[in-house]
């Protein structure tokens, strides 16, 4: 499999990430593990909380994200590494059942000046509920290796 | 604890989380399976030169902390968060470093649109056994206002 490179990515580009369908139980397993917090554990503490019912932790939104992303596109690309998430927005709550979606759309590509073996590319992370709904944004740029002798 | 209660400067110490090779890889098999997370022996031929916890699994474990300091009383946590800003990644985490986690209140304002409701914003930070920054983020959250 040819590796995708920083040269092959370009401001503007979309990639269809998949999607992945979130149950009750891997919800609450995360958030034993990670975010005990009522509503995330209780369907009864999330009616009562501003999420409106049982709700994933923003931090396992994240973290799917990151699994759609290696799977749809850094497995597949000379990546190494990212060091930073510039923002991220939990804009609706993530229920059971809900099917999670990830475009990477690409804000923008810079040259190391540091380091010219390597560039970033900053990707937009949009995760979609099932009904298009915008579930999270997250910005978060990657550093991805230059095609060996590449302009 | 209230919105009007929460002082601008507050800090608190979150504790501390021992890494270890079966739980990083544990979670990086869920959620973020690059080969320098999962796998030790291919790790060592990465530009990190051994395995090294998934960045989400850092955040993960601040949360952990956070939620346990709360219920223990005193650090903030409304349970509801519309996001963060500017986390970075600034050292690797290896199995068996241990990290200690704070957290401090940066700025609080009113919410426009939920008069029910206050921003907190709090700088949260992991350090190594040497004091050296190792992750750090601002973090945002709700909180009930009295009035």
């Amino acid at each position: 499999m040819t590796l995708l490179h920083f040269e092959d990515f370009r401001a503007g580009q979309v990639y269809d990430c998949g999607a992945h369908e979130i149950t009750k139980d891997e919800i609450v397993a995360f958030a034993r593990a990670f975010d005990p917090q009522p509503q995330h554990l209780d369907e009864d503490a999330g009616q009562r909380s501003l999420l409106g019912g049982l709700a994933a932790s923003g931090w396992q939104v994240c973290a799917i994200g990151m699994r759609l992303f290696a799977d749809g596109l850094i497995l597949k690309s000379a990546n190494k590494g990212g060091s930073r998430v510039q923002e991220c927005r939990w804009i609706k709550p993530v229920k059971p059942g809900d099917r999670l979606r990830l475009d990477a759309h690409v804000v923008e590509t810079n040259i190391s000046r540091s380091r010219p073996d390597v560039g970033f590319v900053t990707f937009e992370w949009r995760i979609y509920n099932q009904e298009e709904q915008v579930a999270s944004v997250i910005l978060t740029p990657i550093l991805g290796r230059r095609e060996p002798g590449g302009a | 604890m209230w919105f009007e209660d929460i002082e601008i400067g507050a800090r608190r110490e979150l504790g501390a989380y021992t890494f270890t090779q079966e739980e990083i890889i544990a979670f990086a098999r869920a959620y973020d399976p690059q080969a320098f997370h999962i796998d030790p022996e291919a790790a060592k031929h990465s530009m990190f030169g051994g395995l090294i916890a998934s960045g989400w699994h850092t955040a993960s474990v601040w949360m952990k902390l956070m939620v346990a300091a709360r219920d223990g009383g005193g650090a903030i946590s409304s349970g509801v968060s519309p996001g963060f800003e500017n986390m970075r990644w600034l050292k690797p985490v290896r199995p068996g470093m241990t990290l200690t986690y704070s957290t401090e209140v940066i700025e609080k304002r009113p919410l426009r649109s939920r008069p029910e409701l206050g921003l907190i914003k709090s700088r949260n930070e992991a350090r190594d056994e040497s004091g050296e920054l190792v992750f750090s983020f601002i973090g945002k959250g709700f909180v009930a206002r009295k009035t």
